[in-house]
């Protein structure tokens, strides 16, 4: 034991930022999910997609989440950069490892990193669109023409799901019970179904036709 | 048939002698019967090159001590046949132990470090009374002890896990393992507290990003997922519990 | 140039044996150092599978059992060879020691609630007994006798041993070979030892040294053992040239080593009730040993085995004829539960499943029964200040054939009584050493590590030496011994022992930890030991346990009932045999109720 270490550090601090990580991501899951339900609505038809959106303006549920996001995002990164490799010695050894031991989840641990980055990033672009925007059948399809926001959104849908469902896939390899094949069965499946709705969500969106300014 | 010409590919590096820069060595040798990576290597070091390094003691895969990386993937190199793998055979040390040349590592030092750490031995206040019956225990709890205790501490799981490669203090799935065994043991009077203290941390159970990498190479075949797993669940509820 | 050390208590070698006498001695306060070649866990005493005998008497096939019972078969065993004032302590200690290492973690196997079939009869344990420590059969019990963890005794207990040395902070210096004692001849005063991390010389002084490095049964080209058995710290007492081996010829066969890497199948497969079959599947051996079948003593279990491969009903193989081992018939669960290590084993090594097939066997040389000559308190002969126990010593627990299940035993009670001799002499000893003395022994060592370094490739091939020695032993002194062959094994040894004095380095120069010049240090040592086996093995004519002579096939008690001394005087080209008598207290010579029955009238 260390002085300083000794001073400061609350023998409980670890377990209490391993809980918020794992509770902040399970959330974020949460979020992602019924974020892609919600705009999964448009499957049904633009008015659905509408009243949604009429909703959660009646309720002022849009700032809410946007403010509830910001704060996961911030818990989560907060709790889960402690394991990262954080100098860049140490990110040559991950990725050297990695590369070394040829070993599937270590591989995809740094597509986490990878990728966690990138929905950040991406995230916080889609949130500022959003939140200056607000939700509407109008501004998605405005935003889904147009071919850069297209492919940004795929790549979005794509990374978002991939890290939610190897975040989850973590979550329950540690503390056990179900077993890692099963898991992998489940959660790949799950991952699919959300990537397909998502996508079929993107082509409805491409799809529709306005009719002067209105769906 | 004849036999296979098998090429290996060694890691050469003395840390003695810093002014030859690691390399790998190219060495070629026929293939044998039945031949192992431990009669492989001896092969090469009687015949071959003399001042090769690499450590065995049981060759029957229960002492440990030779633990590489062979194609990449951890084992025991006592125990892998060459008829199992490519006519071309990279072998390198272990990574996250100290390097003592060439294929041998230093695991000892560490495992001790890490007993010590983890306070890895029986807790208890009762003195032992020659004249006593032993404690009576049920056999499938000394099985579920063994279980835990048939590592043999080859570090194969340590040298594949990440975060013992980039976290000098994590004390490794062996290390949690460990703990396991103890915690499982009725004759180790610590309480959950005291086991909090020594692995309710991230250089404990905490630091696990659960990977599995260890489960997957365990030589042994100890499930340490399951151990890992119930160490963390232990350790929730105690920290749940802590004041 | 050298790092120096001091301590009360030194010990050579980290197995059970060594780490159990350096627990006694730590206990009593004092400062201990512990060297080993590696890390202590990895040390031979691990890989004892089977158990360790003891007579608690738990199971019900083991009810009655006590020390007399224990006692009789191990003098019985040792063919009247053994020390039988040691062999009483022994015994009477055995239980006390396996409930300590109970209380120290180990997880011995117990006593289970339920009904089980062994042999076709039915066995129904006592209620009372359930969760106390078990035992299961080993060969030349009466009573069913021997404690185990599953498939993994040695390991238990070394484990536990080791986390009670770490407890106590106990100092081990591991990778660290001791080469020479440091001697006057009269008194050992600690050791020369070298670094097998960086080649560098350490000098370690102590009131008390031990030396408990194990067996040597590396000499021979075909060995269950460990490749660090290679009795360097024998030839290190040895080498002193005051100190006795006792028995050296005694020299144990297991009957039951896998062809061809001659990895040991534990006697636990026949004790759970495996049978051995030849190239018929036929099961011989109830044939030759109507009463004890498969679990007779280790050496006429060997010999059966050899004797039947002589009479044409061996299976070939590439690796020579063998029989087979059959544990099919203890059904799958039973195997993959007491008997995993063994299914591990063959399946990895012989890619065979046990639960299936049958596994290749043939009779491996396991044990070495001989070692540095002590008294009942370990206290070596020659030497004041210098104890040795353990599979090192010849303590003279096994005569001429050790139990299964008593070598695991000795390391643990051998350490427990002789620790605490070492602990209580040390109390009294002081250190007091001459530093020119120490100065002539490292010059000594620096000396022999220069020559082999300067002859370089102009020196002789150790590799080709060494493998000479270990075909020699291996098809001269064997299990079935003659005149003739045993002279020629004499001859070989003694031209092999003067090229070894001229040892040379085929690689780069010897610096540092280079592993070659490991190797060639060692040498000389060796081959004296191999001389010194052959030829306490010519001198000996008769047959006693595992000693078997064809020319002389029976026990003669009138002139043979006697331990070998052997004494390599300094410059010697052959060591010096000397004889005591045996001490017998208890059991008077007789017949042993399984064997050849060839005591000599």
């Amino acid at each position: 034991m260390y002085l300083q270490r000794a001073m400061t550090r609350s023998i409980k601090t670890d377990y209490i930022v391993e809980l918020v990580q794992m509770v902040s991501g399970l959330l974020l899951v949460l979020f992602l999910w019924t974020h892609m339900v919600f705009v999964a609505s448009i499957i049904i038809g633009a008015s659905s997609f509408g009243a949604l959106a009429a909703f959660m303006d009646k309720y002022e549920l849009l700032p809410i989440a946007v403010v509830a996001v910001i704060f996961m995002f911030a818990a989560h990164i907060g709790a889960i950069a402690r394991h990262l490799p954080a100098r860049w010695a140490e990110q040559k050894v991950a990725w050297r490892h990695a590369k070394m031991i040829r070993h599937y989840d270590t591989w995809s641990w740094l597509f986490q990193i990878v990728t966690g980055l990138a929905i950040l990033l991406m995230a916080l672009i889609h949130i500022a669109v959003v939140s200056y925007g607000g939700i509407s059948v109008v501004f998605s399809k405005g935003r889904i023409d147009n071919p850069a926001f297209l492919v940004f959104y795929l790549i979005l849908l794509l990374f978002s799901e991939y890290h939610a469902s190897v975040g989850l896939y973590r979550i329950f390899v540690k503390w056990g019970f179900v077993s890692r094949r099963r898991l992998e069965f489940v959660l790949g499946v799950v991952s699919v179904l959300l990537v397909v709705i998502g996508c079929v969500s993107l082509g409805m969106f491409l799809a529709l036709k306005l009719v002067g300014g209105v769906a | 048939m004849s036999p296979r010409q098998l090429t290996f590919h060694i890691f050469r590096y003395d840390p003695d002698r810093p002014e030859v820069k690691p390399h790998t060595q190219t060495f070629k040798i026929e293939e044998e019967m039945g031949m192992t990576l431990f009669v492989a290597l001896n092969k090469i070091r009687d015949e071959i090159d003399p001042t090769l390094k690499f450590d065995f003691v049981c060759r029957a895969s229960i002492c440990g001590s030779c633990g590489m990386l062979i194609n990449g993937k951890a084992s025991l190199a006592c125990k892998t046949l060459t008829k199992t793998l490519p006519s071309d055979i990279t072998l390198f040390p272990l990574p996250a132990f100290k390097l003592l040349g060439d294929l041998s590592v230093d695991t000892g030092t560490w495992f001790r470090d890490m007993s010590m750490r983890t306070e890895s031995w029986i807790h208890t206040d009762v003195e032992f009374d020659e004249t006593a019956q032993e404690e009576k225990m049920d056999d499938d709890l000394a099985l579920e002890i063994y279980e835990a205790e048939r590592c043999i501490e080859c570090g194969c799981c340590v040298g594949v896990c990440v975060t013992a490669n980039i976290r000098q203090n994590f004390i490794g799935a062996t290390g949690i393992n460990r703990v396991s065994r103890f915690m499982l043991d009725p004759r180790d009077k610590r309480d959950e507290q005291e086991y909090f203290e020594v692995v309710g941390n991230d250089d404990g159970i905490f630091g696990c990003v659960g990977l599995m990498a260890c489960e997957d190479t365990c030589p042994v075949g100890v499930p340490l997922r399951g151990q890992l797993a119930y160490v963390r669940r232990k350790m929730t509820v105690a920290g749940w519990h802590r004041k | 140039m050298y790092q120096s050390f001091s301590s009360d208590v030194l010990v050579v070698g980290a197995g059970l044996a060594g780490e159990r006498a350096a627990v006694s001695a730590a206990q009593a306060g004092q400062n201990v150092i512990i060297l080993s070649l590696i890390p202590p866990r990895r040390s031979h005493s691990s890989a004892a599978q089977g158990g360790m005998q003891a007579s608690l008497g738990n199971s019900a096939m083991g009810k009655g059992d006590s020390p007399d019972v224990h006692m009789y078969d191990t003098v019985k065993g040792s063919d009247w060879g053994c020390e039988q004032d040691v062999a009483r302590m022994f015994v009477n200690t055995a239980p006390i020691a396996v409930r300590e290492m109970s209380a120290w973690g180990v997880p011995w196997s117990r006593v289970r609630n339920e009904k089980r079939m062994y042999e076709g009869t039915e066995i129904v344990e006592d209620p009372e007994k359930v969760g106390l420590i078990t035992a299961r059969n080993f060969g030349g019990t009466a009573k069913w006798r021997t404690c185990y963890t599953s498939d993994g005794a040695g390991h238990t207990l070394l484990y536990a041993m080791d986390s009670v040395v770490i407890k106590l902070g106990i100092t081990v210096h591991d990778r660290m070979e001791a080469i020479e004692l440091i001697h006057d001849g009269t008194r050992c005063y600690g050791v020369v030892a070298r670094s097998l991390r960086d080649g560098s010389i350490y000098v370690y002084t102590a009131k008390t040294t031990v030396i408990a490095t194990g067996g040597f049964g590396r000499l021979y080209a075909a060995s269950t053992n460990a490749v660090i058995n290679d009795g360097a710290g024998i030839a290190m007492a040895f080498n002193s040239g005051v100190v006795p081996l006792g028995n050296m010829e005694a020299i144990q066969f297991h009957p039951t080593g896998m062809v061809p890497s001659w990895i040991l199948i534990t006697e636990g497969a026949r004790g759970e009730g495996g049978h051995l079959l030849d190239k018929d599947g036929y099961r011989f051996m109830p044939d030759y040993e109507p009463k004890y079948m498969e679990l007779a003593s280790r050496d006429v279990v060997s010999r059966r085995i050899m004797q039947h491969i002589r009479a044409g009903h061996g299976v070939d193989s590439p690796y020579g004829p063998h029989v087979w081992l059959d544990i099919r018939h203890l059904g799958e669960h039973r195997i993959n539960t007491y008997l995993r290590e063994i299914s591990t084993i063959a399946r990895t090594f012989a890619g065979i499943d046990p639960v299936k097939e049958p596994i290749p066997v043939r009779p491996t040389q396991h044990y070495t029964m001989g070692g540095i000559r002590t008294n009942k308190d370990g206290k070596v002969y020659g030497l004041d200040n210098l104890f040795a126990l353990g599979e090192a010593a010849c303590w003279d627990l096994h005569g001429f054939n050790r139990l299964g299940g008593n070598s695991l035993a000795e390391t643990v009670v051998a350490g427990r009584i002789v620790g605490e001799k070492i602990a209580e002499f040390t109390k009294h000893a002081t250190l007091e050493v001459n530093s020119a003395l120490i100065e002539e022994h490292v010059r000594n060592v620096e000396g022999r590590i220069d020559q082999i370094r300067s002859r370089g490739k102009n020196g002789e091939n150790w590799v080709e030496i060494r493998k000479e020695m270990q075909m020699t032993l291996e098809l001269n002194v064997g299990i079935f011994r003659t005149a003739e062959h045993l002279q020629e094994a004499v001859d070989k040894l003694g031209n092999l022992y003067e090229r070894s004095l001229n040892v040379g380095l085929m690689g780069d120069g010897g610096q540092g930890a280079d592993p070659e010049l490991v190797n060639a240090l060692r040498l000389p040592g060796m081959v004296r030991m191999a001389i010194t086996i052959a030829k306490g093995a010519l001198e000996r004519k008769e047959s006693r346990g595992s000693h078997f002579r064809e020319d002389y096939p029976q026990r003669d008690d009138q002139n043979w009932l006697k331990r070998t001394l052997a004494y390599w005087p300094e410059g010697a080209k052959e060591p010096d045999l000397k004889y005591e008598p045996v001490t017998i207290t208890e059991i008077p010579p007789g017949d042993r109720g399984y064997g050849e029955s060839n005591v000599k009238k």
